[in-house]
């Protein structure tokens, strides 16, 4: 059995066989059909948004350093703001959420995860990555035309008076919904049709069934938002008399067709981080997932139910009472399995083996920041409070401790977990660890103090405010300058893990999927033939190398019946 | 290590594309070696009809190492033909269920207005065509017969007959556009546009390019472009015949068989184009009549004079000065057409919502010269409804406009997607002449399929709704 | 110099009204204890699981992190009552805030019979009440305990209409009219004399009244806020008003009567000006020079402007007379046709007041 043992540990990958290097030029890049790749380069492609959105976010915050406006001055101000925010929202929503997880984390990691050599249109998959960045194009140009000021959501009449550059924006958000609908499209026929052999449906790693859901609403409701902007354009430029009052048209169902995409658009950007924090909780507690089966239904749960509750967003546009009140009792039935998973977490930390890494920081801050921002939710799930907070910073709060406190944590903790995979590099875990910290502490800084300014009162989407928020919009501003100072620490670490960083082995984390299975990187190939797998969670065979300091499987390989036909075992059912 | 043989021929001059008998070949060398299929490989391959009773033995093939070659179109991360056709087919499914979210909204809207609005939608939808949107649905369900044909072709492997039903498919593809450009260059002639532009006006439904530009206000090249719309919308496909054309002759003369082969039906594919042009116009100019006449009255009254009124209409059609006078003083309800003929001027002054005064004026008119008539409620309203509703009303900027604006949305989109699915026949006719199918891949000419069903399906659905339901 | 270090030495400046709790504005009307009550409760009851949740995260975090290669102590994967059992507990209390969350709102929704009716429209960027009889007024002035309906309507694009010490919001949707209600439920109070003459000598000769800064109404009245929440373009955040109310309905019958007409003592140009900054003129046009959404005031009587159609006009009674009626009809080139049109809300000698306004800012000859 000792050379099983032995031989369960990949080493390393020579340069022939590591993705990175086994072709060179950059036009092996351009044209490269290998999912690692195009993964990579989604990921440097979202991470420079992020980049952007976030200098955007920074600009806001010291603008309303001072109730008059203290960023932009002159006479142009309030346009620069609302340009500034609009911009902030849209691109952080098209270019860097919604792609964050699934395409860049997701294009990379599921084939892998699934022992597969591809995903199963890697032609597509290469074009969907193309889609992102002409639709980033486009917004880049509307922002070099006349900029855009209509708020991300573009509602109309507003959206078809303005003389920015609306269709621009709307065609480079029509163009990411297709890259999206492509990424989730590859990905569920990738899970449905190549799993390994012994991977049913219930073996798989959870940040697979994520990805699934998440998948299922990207192909289910992007369509939804591409027609809208489709008719946006035809709006303004024919005046089709849908959205636009002057000609007839009703701005409400602009609303209805909107949020219809966008409600469900939120869970493709939580969804995947629920995955990653599945993932990240089981492996870095060395112990077994708690409740597999309800955080896989839940995901699926959350999926389906997202697709009825959009009607949440419009309390107070005059929908009758009754629709109001369904759309309402609709939404806290999707708390439900949310909550489920924040249980199951806790209890898998619950008698584990924790190992207090930096991915481990970022997955119990996303526990901390996810929970505040699902419970804030009930606040404005319920009608008589949402009266009064809905368009108030009690939103903007609420919905950033999901976005960034959830599915950007997760994204980090997620880079941060998968990082020495990718490039085979491992990063100083002190700078990691305090890097989180700072990101921790910032956001709380930012994002706490506008649950009062927004149950007091301070609308949203204000280049001026009373004097009276004055203390709480600066506290805010404070905790923005704090957390771009340790989002932009936890990036030098990374960046200088490429340089200075150890050699990854195979399985830093001691992780059970089959990720950890092949070399760090992997091998363009990923895997020779398909592995047999087990349980993802199964951490019995995981034993810690002092010497190497690394993790080896004791496990022996599991194969099929050595030649044999695997009749009774398809590798596709 | 796996290496990925190419092993697809080149075409040469002189032959094209693969032997008949190039994939038997090919797949005798794939399967031999392996112990399930034995040396009974030639023969038991012509059994496999379908590719299911393929599956179990191309599992096999994961035993004997990863040196095996896969046959060229077995994408290298696939391991059996049947999970690469099981991936396409889900994916195209997938693909077609964002196709139907993607109409739905716009089916949504529709059911929205038409439900805020009922009487807009009937008193618009007598503006189209029922005889031109037929003739489409007919072409477009034969050319779903000529695909589904074209798939079983593929999977038998009968060549000739691929190519001749993916051409007859394309075919009617253009006979759709033709008839549909028809339509449409019909409409903007007479201005039933989206509200932003719309001018119908009922009086003088086929202005001249000089009375666009002088009552209603649009620019030059636009009225241009409105009164010669047809020239337009014919212009790129009349580019493309001649460019297949000149191709056809090119191949010819250089003895190109392959490209020879390509460019013959796709010269036929691009004539039909016009073929549906023609179809067109000969139905519109029949059809017409009856809608202007609805227009003014009602459906009924329209129904009886409608054929007598023919040759008034096509003298109105060539005498494009659109003399409204003249054309109105032809109809037997004398006394409404001469009202409404003196009240040209003060239609128009109406149409501006500021000028209330008018609108009263005309409205004033209107009531006496129905009483003149001898009728209480005036025609084509219903005694029951009660509401003094004249179909007129609908035909303004904001209401009627509503209709079109669905209307372009709904066809254009669907049109858009009649030219997607061109395209992609014409890569697989390409492929069908090279003879790329075969019984075990055939996946392609299948997805398409699926494509052009639901393209054609969609078309199903807008024909009732659009033109029908009244 | 970052002017906001200075106001870090007043900390929770908010906090010095004694009347405020810690998360609202003033209750103010029959809403505010009812929407506060179930925040509240919703509050005590997400502390209640936050906090035993954290506590217990942060306890396994200290009790359990172990050296590297330490196997767990458990490896349960599964325990199907304790998952059902915190899937379901729960829901209990979802209901709950569903059903007390629907109660509220429906009472919230539905105006009783016989309400105060006062006309809102909305545009861009400010209010105008209508009082009915031709009188129009930015602020919104309501009686105490009489329940009040606005009836609302938006001119341009969709508009949010909130009160935050009354708890109250709904959005002005363009085409269509939206209502809301409210029964205040605090009166304003009246400044001393001194103070509002001190405070209306201040603002003599400046861009109008400051109600932030003298936290009362050129009337003497403190007030509520009134945001618009939906964003609406460059000036969303400057389209705020006050809520006044009234203790009697005699004292509003008085004011509303006194801001009906053209007082006898007002020379029409300064009732020009009044109307400038009370019905919304001033946040598009400006009286210095300085170019906002629309042409500036200044010198623009009797000016030459070449129009976006190509032609050029003379700034005369009658072209005034006309962008106040239909704005659309002639625009200034390089401006866009934004401006709403005033057709029935301004009086004849409204129009010509402004007119006199608009001749007493310009410099041109022809304009004396």
């Amino acid at each position: 059995m000792s050379t099983a043992i032995t031989s369960r540990d990949p080493g390393y990958p020579t340069d022939r066989e590591n993705y990175l290097t086994n072709s060179s030029g950059i036009l092996s890049w351009i044209f490269t059909l290998d999912h690692k790749r195009i993964g990579l380069m989604y990921l440097v492609g979202v991470m420079t948004s992020f980049a952007v959105g976030g200098l955007l976010a920074l600009g806001i915050r010291l603008h309303l350093l001072d109730p008059e406006g203290w960023m932009f001055t002159g006479a142009e101000a309030n346009n620069i703001y609302n340009q500034v925010f609009t911009l902030h929202g849209a691109i952080m929503v098209f270019l860097f959420i919604i792609p964050s997880i699934p395409a860049a984390l997701g294009n990379f990691l599921v084939p892998v995860m699934l022992g597969a050599k591809d995903v199963a249109f890697p032609r597509l998959n290469l074009s969907s990555f193309y889609l992102w960045c002409f639709g980033a194009i486009f917004f880049v140009s509307a922002l070099f035309s006349s900029g855009l000021d209509t708020g991300w959501t573009f509602y109309t009449p507003y959206s078809t008076t303005t003389d920015t550059s609306v269709i621009l924006a709307t065609l480079g958000a029509f163009i990411l919904g297709f890259s999206s609908i492509f990424t989730g499209l590859n990905f569920i026929v990738t899970i449905n049709t190549m799993r390994p052999p012994g991977m049913t449906w219930f073996k798989m790693p959870l940040f697979l069934w994520a990805t699934y859901a998440t998948s299922i609403i990207q192909v289910l409701a992007t369509p939804v938002l591409g027609i809208t902007l489709l008719l946006l354009i035809a709006e303004r430029t024919m005046h089709v008399g849908i959205f636009d009052p002057e000609f007839n048209g009703d701005p409400v169902t602009y609303q209805h067709f909107f949020w219809f995409y966008s409600h469900p658009a939120v869970y493709i950007m939580i969804l995947p981080a629920f995955g990653i924090i599945s993932e990240l909780i089981s492996v870095h507690s060395h112990k077994h997932i708690f409740g597999y089966r309800f955080i896989a239904y839940s995901s699926i749960a959350i999926a389906l139910l997202g697709f009825l509750v959009w009607g949440h967003h419009m309390f107070t546009s005059g929908m009758s009472s009754l629709t109001t009140i369904i759309f309402s009792a609709l939404t806290f039935t999707v708390s439900v399995p949310s909550a489920i998973k924040v249980f199951n977490w806790l209890a898998t930390m619950y008698k584990g083996s924790i190992s207090l890494t930096t991915p481990m920081c970022y997955a119990i801050s996303f526990i901390f920041l996810f929970t505040i921002g699902g419970l804030t939710g009930l606040f404005l799930g319920t009608l008589a409070t949402d009266l009064h907070l809905h368009d108030t910073y009690f939103v903007v709060a609420h919905f950033h401790y999901v976005m960034v406190g959830g599915t950007l944590i997760a994204f980090l903790g997620g880079v941060f977990h998968w990082w020495p995979k990718m490039v085979g590099k491992l990063y100083n875990e002190t700078h990691g660890r305090i890097a989180s910290l700072l990101v921790f502490l910032g956001f709380n800084l930012t994002f706490l103090p506008q649950f009062v300014l927004g149950s007091r009162g301070m609308p949203r989407r204000y280049a001026t405010y009373d004097p009276e928020f004055a203390f709480l919009h600066q506290m805010s501003t404070y905790g923005a300058l704090l957390l771009g100072c340790g989002l932009l620490y936890a990036f030098i670490v990374l960046m200088t893990s490429l340089a200075k960083g150890r050699r990854s082995p195979a399985n830093p984390w001691g992780g059970a999927t089959l990720e950890w299975a092949c070399t760090s990187p992997p091998p363009y190939y990923n895997f020779e033939r398909p592995p047999v797998v087990g349980d993802p969670y199964d951490f019995h065979n995981i034993e810690w190398d002092a010497q190497e300091e690394k993790y080896i499987s004791t496990e022996p390989e599991r194969k099929l019946v050595p030649e044999e036909t695997p009749e009774e075992v398809p590798a596709h059912h | 290590m796996r290496f990925r043989l190419i092993l697809r021929p080149h075409s040469e001059p002189g032959g094209f594309g693969r032997p008949a008998n190039w994939f038997t070949f090919h797949f005798d060398t794939y399967m031999r070696g392996r112990p399930n299929s034995g040396g009974s490989s030639a023969n038991g391959f012509r059994h496999m009809a379908t590719i299911d009773s393929l599956s179990s033995e191309s599992e096999t093939h994961d035993e004997h190492g990863h040196d095996h070659d896969h046959p060229a179109w077995l994408a290298h991360h696939f391991d059996t033909p049947e999970q690469q056709f099981d991936s396409g087919k889900l994916g195209i499914w997938l693909f077609l269920v964002t196709e139907v979210l993607f109409f739905s909204g716009m089916f949504c809207a529709y059911a929205m207005f038409r439900m805020l609005r009922p009487e807009v939608f009937e008193g618009c939808s007598q503006f189209l065509n029922t005889k031109l949107g037929a003739i489409n649905t007919g072409v477009l369900l034969f050319s779903s017969l000529t695909m589904a044909w074209a798939v079983r072709c593929a999977q038998t492997e009968e060549y000739k007959k691929l190519v001749v039903m993916i051409a007859s498919t394309l075919s009617c593809a253009m006979v759709f556009l033709g008839v549909k450009s028809i339509e449409y260059s019909h409409k903007w002639g007479m201005g039933l546009l989206p509200p932003g532009s719309y001018f119908y006006d009922e009086a003088n439904p086929h202005p001249t390019m000089q009375q666009i530009v002088d009552q209603h206000g649009f620019s030059e090249s636009t009225a241009y472009f409105l009164t010669h719309s047809l020239y337009y919308l014919c212009a790129p496909f009349a580019l493309l015949l001649v460019g297949v054309f000149i191709w056809l002759v090119y191949s010819k003369v250089t003895d190109k068989q392959f490209q020879y082969a390509c460019a013959k039906p796709l010269l036929v594919v691009c004539l039909s184009f016009f073929g549906g042009v023609g179809l067109g116009m000969v139905l519109e100019s029949g059809g017409e009549h009856s809608e202007h006449a609805v227009a003014h009255v009602d459906g009924e009254h329209a129904g009886e004079h409608g054929d007598a009124h023919a040759e008034d209409h096509a003298h109105e059609h060539g005498d494009e000065a659109g003399d409204e006078t003249h054309a109105e003083a032809d109809h037997a309800d004398a006394v409404v057409a001469s009202a409404e003929g003196n009240d040209v001027a003060i239609e128009l002054l109406a149409e501006s919502d500021l000028n209330t005064g008018a609108k009263a004026m005309l409205e004033a008119k209107q009531a006496q010269a129905d009483m003149a008539t001898g009728q209480i409620v005036p025609p084509g309203v219903e005694a029951d409804l009660g509401i003094h509703k004249v179909e007129r009303d609908v035909q303004t900027k904001r209401q009627a406009g509503v209709f079109f604006g669905i209307y372009y949305c709904m066809t254009g989109v669907h049109a858009i997607h009649i030219l997607a699915g061109i395209g992609v026949l014409v890569w697989l006719l390409v492929r069908a002449i090279r003879h790329d199918f075969n019984r075990q891949y055939f996946g392609p000419v299948d997805y398409v399929g699926l494509y052009w069903h639901l393209v054609d399906l969609i078309w199903i659905y807008l024909f009732p709704l659009l033109y029908l339901i009244r | 110099m970052i002017p906001a270090l200075t106001n870090l030495t007043r900390p929770m400046p908010f906090l010095a009204d004694v009347e405020e709790s810690f998360w609202f504005p003033k209750q103010a009307s029959s809403f505010a204890s009812e929407v506060d009550w179930v925040y509240d409760f919703i509050l005590y009851i997400c502390i209640a699981f936050f906090v035993p949740m954290m506590a217990f995260m942060v306890w396994t975090v200290f009790k359990y992190t172990k050296k590297k290669g330490t196997k767990a102590e458990s490896q349960v994967t599964h325990n199907t009552p304790l998952e059902l059992a915190w899937s379901i507990g729960p829901s209990v209390l979802l209901v709950w805030m569903f059903v007390q969350g629907s109660i509220s709102y429906l009472d919230m929704r539905t105006p009783p019979e016989g309400s105060y009716d006062v006309g809102v429209q909305a545009f861009k960027w400010g209010w105008t009440m209508d009082y009915g009889g031709g009188t129009f007024h930015p602020e919104l002035h309501i009686v105490k305990d009489e329940p009040t309906k606005l009836s609302m309507r938006s001119t341009d694009v969709i508009h949010s209409l909130f009160i935050p010490a009354f708890r109250a919001k709904k959005d002005i949707v363009p085409g269509r009219y939206n209502y809301m209600w409210f029964k205040p439920t605090v009166a304003s109070e009246q400044v001393s004399e001194e103070e509002l003459a001190k405070a209306k000598k201040q603002s003599e000769g400046g861009d109008g009244w400051d109600y932030d800064k003298y936290q009362f109404t050129p009337d003497g009245y403190t007030f509520f806020d009134l945001y618009c929440t939906e964003y609406c373009g460059t000036n969303h955040s400057e389209m705020q008003t006050v809520v006044v109310v009234h203790e009697t309905q005699e004292e509003l019958d008085a004011w509303i009567k006194a801001n009906s007409s053209r007082p006898d003592d007002q020379t029409p140009a300064e009732w020009g000006q009044l109307l400038y900054n009370r019905r919304g003129c001033s946040g598009c046009h400006s009286n210095d020079g300085s170019k906002l959404v629309g042409p500036s005031f200044k010198d623009l009587y009797a000016s030459e402007h070449a129009l976006a159609s190509g032609d050029s006009v003379v700034v005369d009674d009658n072209y005034v007379r006309e962008s106040i009626i239909d704005p659309k009809a002639k625009v200034v080139a390089g401006y866009q046709p934004v401006m709403p049109s005033y057709k029935g809300q301004l009086s004849d000698d409204d129009i010509e007041s402004i007119i006199a306004y608009l001749k007493s800012l310009s410099s041109n000859a022809d304009a004396k």
